[in-house]
């Protein structure tokens, strides 16, 4: 098989779309699981140390939140440090 | 102090076994290299059983030019580290099992027994010793290639590495100088009025130029990713654990390193999102993990610190391989490159994955149950933000560590590259390490027990509910908004790019003012050199214009002169002789 003649072939099972739409909402599943999880009292931190950890989806909002501004934000990064990729052989 | 209680300290010594065991395997003939990596492994296996026979205690209590020193000292702490160093060779040496080079296989078995003779090390010159042995061999692994940019970024690496030696001499005399001992255990970097000790200051920075603190970092990117493919691995477990092991036992409660380990857990993970070689990724990735041990060791907990050291050796190294795997069957590194690899490779996928779910710290793998006891200690210190960041830098491993290398390699856009799967002796490698990184995830109790401090677990449960759904909330809804930005298109493509980084300051403008200086100092010589050639020519024109065939004083003399001459020396002589 050569590199070139894959795109006759059938799409892997990650690639179908079937599977990539149930994986999506089989996961956003489970992140409702475990934020309504946060709600449930005996499963509670009985002594947090911050006021914060007593939101019952702290973690899911902080999680998601954090994850978003590190893609969304650090992509800008590339603009400040961004080069062509020979550019230390140029100058060694 | 006689040799032969040299010999038998030397003989005992783990580390020191292993060093001989590479000595001797360099010897064995190239005809024969298939012959190596067996006796490796026989070398490592000889080792281990001697650390467990040994047990806890020290050996090696010499007194050398008048001074106590220990040799070798395995207490919990070192033990921990001496363990994970054990496996760790075994699993490099197995993944490595078709390499056949004689430099590599010596770096290979040397490198690992410098990094465990320093933190099994009870003084201080043992630490010092093992410490530039370890910048040495490990160097061999960075020239292994053998290219021009691996050999200029191998004598970077060990410039940086001899420096930090050079001020761990430093530390070493003005320790010596302040206590009079050589032992090497609480260091501290404040006395007791809280004014800075130089001696503490040069050791902890001593520790932090190889444990790569931020700005101080920039070695393990240039360096480590230069290396060959097995090269890189081993590179990327033992010097920063070694640093590691040193900063928990010279600076446990450092208030400095709580902030310096959450900076060090906050920056790379920016670095690492725009990079696209990910080798390089997962360098970035070492200086993020050893900051959430660095930051353990401020808050004073040598459990979670060794604890995390521990399982990161066996998960990022488990990452590490199953990147090196798709490298090895594809030739590249690169993100661009690189993509829809699970057709091919199925199984280093699975055990990518086994390893990307560890690092992330999810329930049921080994760093959820290590990195929950560092977690806890930032809350139990109250310090909301220092919590936060590291929830905040969890979320980033998940990004860069847990998604990015898996997705980009295996899945992704398709490279069209349909590779065989990996061979077999690095499958048994990658697969002992996702077995250990389930084990300890799910029985935390053998983790637990060989941990430095084990009475301060007495109450610590990983398995709380609350322990659970935190990460679980913290991660799946980390994943989703990996989801949406994927499905929004917001997620940046990977473009091919050289990033720069603090390298840059001195591969640059570092070695443009370098060459400046070289150039002014020929141009000042030069000048130097033309006025004194200008003066000397100068005078000689002179001598010669007087004591030349022409000159004065080769003319004939009168006899009248010569006695006018001898008269008056006399007279001179007569007048010094009343005067006297």
């Amino acid at each position: 098989m050569t590199d070139h003649d894959h795109h006759t072939e059938d799409p892997g099972w990650a690639d179908r779309p079937a599977f990539q739409k149930w994986f999506f909402r089989g996961l956003i599943a489970f992140g409702v699981v475990a934020a309504l999880a946060g709600f449930v009292p005996d499963w509670q931190k009985k002594h947090p140390h911050f006021a914060i950890e007593q939101i019952p989806v702290f973690f899911a909002v902080w999680g998601f939140a954090a994850f978003m501004f590190i893609v969304l934000a650090g992509q800008h990064l590339r603009k400040l440090v961004g080069r062509a990729p020979d550019y230390y052989e140029e100058r060694e | 102090m006689g040799a032969s209680d040299l010999f038998a300290a030397l003989a005992i010594n783990p580390a020191v076994i292993l060093s001989i065991g590479a000595a001797l395997i360099a010897l064995v003939p190239n005809a024969q290299a298939q012959l190596r990596r067996p006796l490796m492994l026989a070398v490592v296996a000889i080792s281990a059983f001697q650390l467990t026979r040994l047990g806890l205690g020290t050996w090696g209590d010499l007194v050398i030019f008048g001074e106590p020193v220990t040799m070798l000292r395995i207490d919990p702490l070192a033990r921990m580290f001496a363990v994970v160093f054990h496996i760790a060779a075994a699993l490099l040496i197995i993944y490595g099992w078709h390499v056949r080079d004689r430099a590599q296989d010596f770096a290979t078995l040397a490198y690992p027994a410098a990094a465990l003779g320093g933190v099994t090390s009870g003084d201080l010159v043992t630490l010092f010793v093992w410490w530039e042995v370890a910048a040495i061999t490990s160097v061999f692994l960075i020239w292994a290639p053998g290219t021009r940019s691996t050999f200029l970024s191998g004598m970077r690496y060990l410039m940086i590495q001899v420096f930090s030696g050079t001020l761990l001499l430093a530390g070493v005399v003005l320790t010596y100088r302040e206590t009079g001992s050589l032992a090497f255990n609480e260091i501290g970097l404040t006395d007791e009025t809280g004014a800075i000790k130089a001696s503490g200051l040069a050791m902890f920075v001593a520790f932090g130029v190889k444990a790569a603190f931020p700005l101080l970092h920039n070695w393990v990117q240039d360096a480590y990713p230069k290396s060959t493919l097995t090269g890189t691995i081993v590179l990327s477990i033992f010097t920063t654990k070694l640093a590691v092991a040193s900063l928990a036992r010279g600076f446990a409660a450092e208030p400095a390193l709580i902030y310096i380990g959450a900076v060090m857990t906050i920056f790379p993970i920016f670095f690492a999102l725009i990079e696209n070689d990910l080798r390089k990724v997962l360098c970035y990735s070492i200086n993020n993990q050893v900051g959430f041990m660095v930051c353990a060791i401020g808050f004073g907990t040598i459990n979670g610190a060794a604890g995390y050291a521990f399982g990161n050796i066996i998960f990022e190294g488990l990452l590490m391989m199953a990147l090196g795997a798709a490298v090895f069957r594809t030739g590249t590194s690169m993100a661009t490159e690189l993509g829809g690899l699970y057709r091919t490779m199925p199984l280093t996928m699975g055990l990518c994955i086994v390893g990307a779910l560890s690092i992330s710290a999810f329930p049921g793998t080994l760093g959820f149950v290590a990195k929950g006891l560092i977690i806890d200690a930032a809350a139990e210190s109250h310090n909301l933000w220092i919590w936060l960041v590291l929830l905040f830098a969890s979320a980033g491993v998940l990004e860069h560590a847990g998604i990015k290398i898996p997705f980009f390699t295996f899945f992704a856009h398709d490279s069209g590259k349909r590779p065989q799967e990996a061979p077999t002796h690095m499958l048994i490698a990658m697969g002992l390490a996702a077995f250990l990184c389930i084990f300890f995830g799910v029985q935390p109790q053998y983790l637990y027990a060989l941990m430095p401090e084990p009475e301060a677990l007495a109450d610590y449960h990983s398995y709380t509910p609350y322990h659970v759904i935190e990460q679980l909330q913290l991660l799946v809804w980390a994943t989703i908004a990996f989801g949406v930005l994927k499905v929004m298109k917001w997620y940046p493509a990977e473009i091919p790019s050289t990033n720069l980084d603090t390298d840059w300051f001195y591969r640059i403008p570092g070695r443009g003012l370098l060459f400046w200086a070289v150039d002014a100092t020929k141009a000042v010589w030069s000048i130097a050199w033309e006025g004194m050639r200008v003066r000397f020519n100068d005078a000689m024109a002179r001598i010669y214009a007087v004591h030349g065939p022409e000159g004065q004083l080769a003319r004939a003399w009168p006899i009248g002169f010569m006695a006018l001459s001898v008269a008056a020396t006399l007279a001179l002589a007569l007048v010094f002789a009343l005067a006297v």
